[in-house]
């Protein structure tokens, strides 16, 4: 009747009437309630090591099916003179880079085969690299000027404007790639397609067909590679694949795709060029040849992860059999409970 | 003193158990020994009725606080009915309530304010401004800020609806109407204009605006009726009464001047002290004459007060503050983990920085050549380091950053969930149809809401009697007359004659309650006056109709030919007399000040009321002054059985009072609450010798009390006995049961009362506390060595009986040794308890299996309470119905308050308060079960939850030369633990049961779970730890050796990160679920589609670097390899474990769930005991 009045102790009792029966706030909800009885884990370590063996054998099987070929070359290619001395010889742009080495197929490989080159030590995740780009300037060319996040590679002094912004910007675009390589077999050239490397994604969205690069590598220090600057960015997949930045120190990078099958025992001229300096932090380079399955490219972890998980779970079945076996226990044995054990000891 | 004997001794021959007059005598008085004097008025019975009543009733108040005389200087003035000058000094508040919190205009800074008190936000302002400076700088702006206005917004938009509804509330309040003297008129005006000094008129049904002191009311006498439901629940009309100096006054004509010196503006409900001033008169004002905001006016046709506090001084206003706030147990637990926590931030965040030192260091030289590096900005004319100011900047930096990026570590969300959980926990409880009073219709409440899971590990209760054992619902039950024992068969008038009724002016009136009565002495009731057992009788129903403060109201009924009469008054046990006399044919129709009338078997007759000696806690008896009809005077008493032998005549009737005596044993062993009624005819020259002395001491300034206590004395004296009645205050429904539960679930039940030691102990027989296979050990000693040498060989042969140590003294089936009692009165305990007794004292309670604490004191009760908080780690439970168990209540560390006769002070204080004791059962082995088990578990899986999170940034940092780069993208960083994970953990916090209701209830011995903290503990903590280390590992390692070497991108593994870390820890969260209600299935599967849906669109936003990476990512088979095979290999682990547990070392719950659900018992039966046995 005096709904009104405001007292902390009157509005409790105000509401006073019985709760509403309702399976929810009678925490009666439908439920279902799964006990894990003996029969019910010694199925799943099964179920698991059945499904995880197969899975295992299958990924070893692809990954050993992958034909690969690793050459290292950036400690063969500097010449006797400059090996105490690398730094010099790299840094130096007038020095011959050009390096001639043969490899052999080891297996039948067949077409596509990818050509990556790979890169030891080398922190594309370091935090001063990763953040230092701007996918505004690299998507359009409105942005040209949105470069606050590429600090240190932001901008150059040219002749005669000044501070002008790099096209593309950042420390990423700067440090790009620039070893190339030719391949020779039985002085035939082997075609390396470059085209296709990039993810589609990045060629039609992410990288601008209006953004041409400008003022890029102008002046020292010289990073890397140089581009083209009447293509746009949409075409340079090189810039797109390096732009990509990896997720760990070691990786590799696409190269390009060759498209005919090399026999085993084939003999491989690689012409390449080692401009790239790593150098300075005791990186490595090596060339890549490889084929690829549906798992990727060889990696046997996968598989033996598999196989010894399976293995565990085949292993934890039978214990748990023996143990069910050997010390049953029935289900909601009262003689188990706290309890009962106390009065009974 | 020390008996040791099965069934209940009673230790000395005249030692009945308690009876008083007093609404409550055992509470009362001891309240009295209390410095909560305010609720002294209310528990002492207020006999006073009419005017001069009224005088010597304040006056007895203002006595009693005469020590606390009001001082000028701490003084409120009141200038009756000038407003005007009462508000010119003194800035005395409106009358306008302001209950809402903010105004559009302050709702911004304030409630910010009122957020940033908590250490939770704090942490996330400091971490949020820590990333704004450009050179810690880890997320963007827009992720570091979201998590911290998140929060804000969510408690934001709650504070501000909440306080929308306040500001309704009071608009409405403040715009009521009220009747105020203005230039000699009564005007109209709005609730909120009144000010202090203003004289307001009220009708009946008014709800009183603000506290007004009464200056006259319709009632000739002065007298008016009041409900007090708003203000503490209390249905029963209370009587208030204006002074007699200013009733005649009419407010328009004579313009009342006078001076009203009063209190500051206080909370005590029940207690005012003041003094006017008026017509050169010095008066006292007590609590009787003040009528408090929110009350309502009934059975009064107006009532004309002056204001004295208004507004936000009133006594309701000042009250309506929150509960008090405790901590729980787990959370002081989880509180020194989450330490631990900081540790571990701290150390990661070292190793990380010193890592990134150590690196910094070795590539010094080569920083400027580092294509990733790049130590030299040349984008500036003048080349500077860029973001680089040497190594040891660079550590600091880098720890700095790195507590950025591991803060969730420290799991801040936890405390907004903890709290949903609790919001949710409460909402069920709240709404548990079995924790519902129909009686006195009221849910449960939960009024604190931060201890909801300390219910679950409560290990002791402490338990008032009266009213939280028992009903405090007095029912008449037997008479001793004259030494004849009325106790034979009863007869309820459910047929066609239904209880005694008259007849008036052509309707019916008939009490309110019907009695049960006796048939023998109904019948001899009825022949009236002329046979000797028939004049006993009359005497007898006479005395008891007479003798009391009740004032009958009459009441309307459906019919208008019939009416009830409602006995109202504020002893429960001098209502159940009244009744039993009305039943009998001694109806009470009327009383006022001067008379009373009595249907006396349909005759009516009219009794003079020439002097009332009121109920105090000295006396134990109260005694009315009646003249009768044919000019004759007699003195009737009625009071405690000690206090009345004492005054009764014993040369003569000595066999009646014998038989009276024995009577009363036998009621009080079956715990029947007794009273004596005597009697004694006065002489004119004797009556005239009272008159005059009573006059004289009840006009006396000084010292009225203690002159009209020595009056009553004089005059109760020689009593010839009458007979002695026996009341029953019922235990309530279930008690019992309740107590047998609570006892299986090995929960000790200690009952601390007031009560004399025979009743307590009869009222522990009937509630199965107290069992005749317990030995029994008493302790009443009235010095301090004997107290000593009491509990020394108290100990002594309490350890005789004890074979087990006090751990087993609850399994109720042990048969190893007796159980033992120990039965300890309040005298004994002013000499243990703060001294050094107190640890015997101890050691001896934890030796026994049940407590019984009589004559105790409410401080005495907080002391018990603080003896076992002190020295256990034992969580403790009170539980109480009335003003002298509030401080017990909030002493403990769950305090509960039964919402029952006694007012709502107990409720108050409580933090749950409930309508019926059984209530403790489901709300303990039900309510407190499930909330532990689920707020443990939550503590537990989300500090895995948050670190294994925190683990995979770790790892990651280690692999990109310590610069906390993280591969995750920072908006997945920041939704993880809002929207990835957030969701199940409360809804399974909330729904989940590890057991079904009717498995806690049927084995409360489950309850053991909470007391070996099952469900929260550091082995826990630290194989959680473990787990997380090793599931983070699992989530990190595998993806980075199955992607070594390969042409991955730093987004695409991240995206495999995240994907991997949030089903995991969605699935560990589903391995644990116990019951799959669709609400689960949801909130979890849910959560999982819910993070794809958020990676999929953080991957469609062109300007980020991640661009398409899922889309490539998922296109390969080795995605979905990685993906199924961490989900596995992080759970194995854990899977075989807790298989092997529940194998080999099942727990209760295990056991009791698997029993559930196959339908079997949990009873051994003989076979499987000796099955048990043999096998070991």
């Amino acid at each position: 009747m005096n709904n009104q009045v405001t007292n902390g102790a009157s509005k409790s009792k105000r509401i006073s009437k019985k709760p509403q029966y309702s399976r929810f706030t009678q925490q009666e909800l439908p439920a279902w309630k799964p006990i894990l009885t003996p029969g019910w884990v010694i199925a799943s370590f099964l179920a698991i090591a059945f499904l995880f063996i197969p899975i295992g054998l299958v990924s070893l099987f692809a990954s050993e099916r992958v034909v690969e070929i690793v050459y290292r070359y950036d400690q063969d290619c500097v010449p006797e003179m400059y090996r105490g001395n690398v730094t010099a010889y790299i840094q130096n742009s007038l020095t011959n880079k050009t390096c001639v080495e043969n490899i052999t197929v080891p297996k039948k490989m067949d077409p596509p085969i990818f050509v990556y080159y790979q890169l030891d030590n080398f922190y594309q995740n370091h935090r001063r690299y990763v953040k230092s780009r701007s996918d505004k300037q690299l998507r359009s060319a409105a942005y040209e000027y949105s470069t606050k996040e590429c600090e240190p590679k932001e901008r150059v002094n040219t002749t005669p404007v000044t501070w002008v912004p790099i096209v593309p910007c950042g420390l990423i675009a700067w440090s790009l790639f620039n070893d190339t390589y030719n391949l020779i077999m039985e002085d035939k050239v082997l075609d390396i397609n470059k085209k296709g490397i990039a993810w589609k994604s990045d060629k039609n969205v992410k990288f601008g067909s209006n953004v041409y690069p400008k003022n890029f590598q102008y002046g020292a220090p010289i990073g890397g590679g140089k581009l083209n600057e009447s293509i746009p960015l949409s075409e340079q997949e090189d810039l797109m694949v390096w732009m990509r930045t990896a997720a760990l120190p070691t990786f590799r990078k696409l190269y390009g795709k060759i498209n005919t099958s090399l026999e085993a025992h084939d003999t491989i001229t690689v012409v390449l060029q080692n401009n790239y300096n790593t150098y300075s932090f005791g990186g490595q380079k090596k060339l890549v040849l490889s084929t690829t399955t549906w798992i990727g490219g060889k990696n046997d972890f996968l598989g033996i992860a598999y196989l010894t998980v399976g293995g565990i779970c085949l292993f934890m079945a039978l214990n748990f059999i023996l143990l069910y076996v050997f010390k049953p226990r029935p289900l909601g044995d009262p003689s188990y409970l706290s309890w009962n054990r106390k009065t009974v000891s | 003193m020390i008996t040791t004997t099965n069934p209940p001794l009673l230790i000395h021959p005249l030692a009945f158990p308690s009876s008083n007059s007093g609404m409550s005598l055992d509470d009362a008085q001891i309240v009295n020994d209390s410095p909560q004097v305010g609720f002294v008025d209310l528990g002492s019975k207020r006999v006073s009725h009419g005017s001069r009543q009224g005088d010597v009733d304040s006056e007895r108040f203002s006595i009693s606080m005469s020590h606390r005389e009001i001082d000028d200087g701490d003084a409120r003035l009141v200038y009756v009915n000038d407003a005007l000058k009462t508000n010119e000094r003194f800035e005395f508040a409106g009358n306008s309530i302001r209950t809402a919190k903010y105004s559009v205009l302050t709702f911004l800074p304030r409630n910010l304010f009122e957020q940033f008190h908590r250490v939770a936000y704090i942490y996330f302002l400091i971490i949020a401004i820590l990333n704004q400076l450009p050179q810690l700088a880890v997320f963007g702006r827009g992720a570091s800020i979201l998590p911290l206005s998140f929060v804000l917004l969510v408690t934001a938009v709650k504070d501000a609806y909440e306080d929308w509804r306040r500001h309704r509330s009071d608009r409405i309040e403040n715009n009521r109407m009220s009747s105020v003297l203005v230039n000699d008129r009564f005007q109209q005006k709005k609730c909120k204009d009144i000010q202090v000094g203003e004289i307001i008129k009220f009708s009946a049904d008014d709800i009183i605006p603000c506290d007004t002191v009464l200056l006259s009311t319709s009632d000739p006498t002065g007298v008016a009726y009041i409900q007090t439901i708003n203000l503490d629940g209390e249905s029963n009309l209370k009587t208030r009464y204006a002074k007699q100096e200013t009733l005649s006054k009419v407010a328009e004509k004579d313009r009342i001047d006078g001076l009203i010196k009063c209190e500051k503006p206080n909370r005590n409900i029940y207690g005012f002290m003041a003094t006017m001033e008026i017509d050169g008169k010095h008066l006292s004002l007590g609590p009787s004459n003040i009528v408090l905001r929110g009350c309502v006016l009934k059975n009064t046709n107006w009532a004309v007060g002056v204001a004295v506090y208004c507004g936000r001084e009133t006594k309701a206003m000042l009250n309506s503050s929150g509960a008090p706030s405790k901590r729980s147990r787990l959370e002081t637990r989880m509180n020194r983990e989450i330490i631990l926590l900081s540790v571990f931030l701290v150390g990661l965040c070292m190793a990380v920085s010193v890592c990134a030192g150590v690196w910094l260091k070795q590539h010094e030289d080569d920083l400027e050549i580092l294509q990733f590096y790049r130590k030299k900005d040349y984008s500036e004319p003048v080349v500077e380091n860029y973001n680089y100011s040497g190594v040891g900047m660079e550590i600091v930096f880098t720890f700095l950053m790195s507590v950025i990026v591991f803060q969730i570590m420290i799991p801040i969300s936890l405390y907004i969930s903890m709290e949903l959980v609790r919001v949710g926990q409460a909402y069920f409880m709240i709404r548990d149809d079995k924790m519902y009073d129909e009686t006195s219709k009221s849910r449960f409440q939960c009024r604190a809401l931060n201890i909801n899971e300390d219910l679950g590990q409560i290990k002791y209760v402490f338990s008032d009697k009266t009213g939280t054992l028992t009903e405090n619902k007095m029912e008449f039950k037997y008479a001793s007359i004259f030494g004849v024992d009325y106790s034979g068969e009863k007869t309820n008038f459910e047929g066609e004659q239904r209880g005694y009724y008259i007849q008036v002016n052509g309707q019916v009136w008939r009490p309110k309650m019907a009695v049960e009565v006796d048939k023998e002495l109904l019948q001899l009731s009825k022949t009236g006056n002329n046979t000797k057992a028939g004049k006993q009788i009359y005497d007898f129903f006479l005395a008891l109709a007479a003798c009391n403060t009740i004032v009958p109201i009459v009441v309307d009924t459906s019919s208008p030919a019939e009416k009830l009469v409602d006995y109202q008054g504020e002893s429960p046990d001098e209502q159940a007399l009244v009744y039993a006399a009305a039943a009998y044919g001694f109806m009470l129709m009327e009383r006022t000040s001067g008379h009373i009338v009595i249907d006396i078997q349909g005759e009516r007759q009219r009794f003079n009321v020439l002097g009332m000696h009121e109920f105090d806690s000295d006396r134990k008896r109260m005694s009315v002054i009646l003249g009768f009809a044919d000019g004759s005077v007699k003195v009737i008493v009625k009071g405690a059985d000690n206090s009345m032998f004492n005054i009764i005549d014993k040369s003569v009737n000595l066999d009646i009072i014998k038989a009276t005596e024995d009577h009363l044993l036998s009621y009080s062993s079956i715990g029947l609450r007794t009273l004596v009624v005597g009697m004694r005819e006065l002489g004119v020259p004797e009556f005239e010798q009272w008159q005059s002395s009573y006059e004289t001491a009840s006009t006396a300034v000084m010292g009225r009390v203690g002159l009209l206590r020595k009056v009553a004395i004089n005059l109760e004296t020689n009593l010839e006995i009458v007979g002695a009645s026996a009341i029953e205050d019922r235990l309530q429904k279930g008690v019992p049961e309740a107590i047998e539960s609570l006892r299986k679930a090995n929960i000790k039940v200690w009952v601390l009362t007031g009560d004399k030691q025979e009743t307590a102990i009869s009222i522990a027989y009937s509630s199965k506390l107290l069992t005749s296979n317990m030995s029994q050990v008493v302790i009443n000693s009235n010095s301090k060595i004997s107290s000593k040498k009491s509990l020394e060989d108290a100990l002594v042969s309490s350890g005789n009986f004890l074979v087990s140590d006090d751990q087993d003294a609850g399994g109720s089936d042990c048969n190893t040794s007796p159980p033992v009692a120990l039965i300890i009165d309040g005298s004994s305990l002013v000499y243990i308890l703060d001294t050094e007794l107190e640890e015997q004292l101890f050691q001896l309670a934890s030796n026994c299996a049940v407590v019984l604490c009589c004559r105790v004191a409410p401080l005495q009760k907080a002391g018990i309470v603080a003896l076992i908080k002190k020295r256990t780690d034992a969580m403790t439970l009170a539980i109480g119905d009335g003003a002298n168990d509030v401080s017990m209540i909030q002493m403990a560390d769950v305090g509960i308050g039964i919402s029952g006769q006694e007012g709502r002070q107990a409720v108050m204080a409580s933090d749950f308060a409930m309508g019926q004791f059984r209530f403790l059962v489901p709300l303990l082995l039900v309510h407190g079960h499930w909330n532990y088990q689920r707020m443990g578990y939550m503590i537990l899986y989300n500090f895995y939850r948050n670190a294994v999170f925190v683990l995979v940034l770790f790892w990651y940092v280690l692999f990109t030369g310590f610069t906390l780069t993280t591969a995750i993208t920072e908006w997945s960083s920041v939704l993880y633990s809002i929207l990835y994970t957030s969701v199940p953990t409360i809804v399974i916090a909330v729904l989940d049961k590890d057991l079904s209701r009717r498995s806690l209830m049927t084995y409360p011995q489950l309850y053991g779970a909470g007391h070996r903290q099952e469900s929260y503990n550091s082995t826990l903590f630290w194989l959680t730890i473990a787990d997380t280390l090793w599931q983070s590992i699992v989530v990190f390692y595998v993806p980075l050796f199955a992607y070594w070497k390969s042409d991955i991108d730093g987004p695409s593994l991240g995206d495999l990160w995240t994907l991997a870390v949030v089903f995991l820890v969605n699935i560990h969260l589903a391995m644990d679920v116990i019951r799959w209600t669709w609400l689960s299935h949801a909130s979890i599967w849910g959560s999982i589609i819910a993070t794809c849906i958020c990676v999929i669109i953080i991957d469609v936003i062109p300007v980020l670097p991640g661009y398409w990476a899922i889309f490539e990512l998922s296109s390969k088979g080795s995605f979905w390899i990685c993906l199924l095979g961490i989900q596995i290999a992080a759970l194995v682990p854990r899977f075989v474990i807790k298989m092997v547990i529940q194998h080999c070392k099942p727990s209760d719950i295990q056991i009791a769930r698997e029993a559930d659900k196959f339908g079997n018992s949990l009873e051994l039966t003989g076979q499987e005991i000796e099955m048990n046995t043999s096998r070991r």
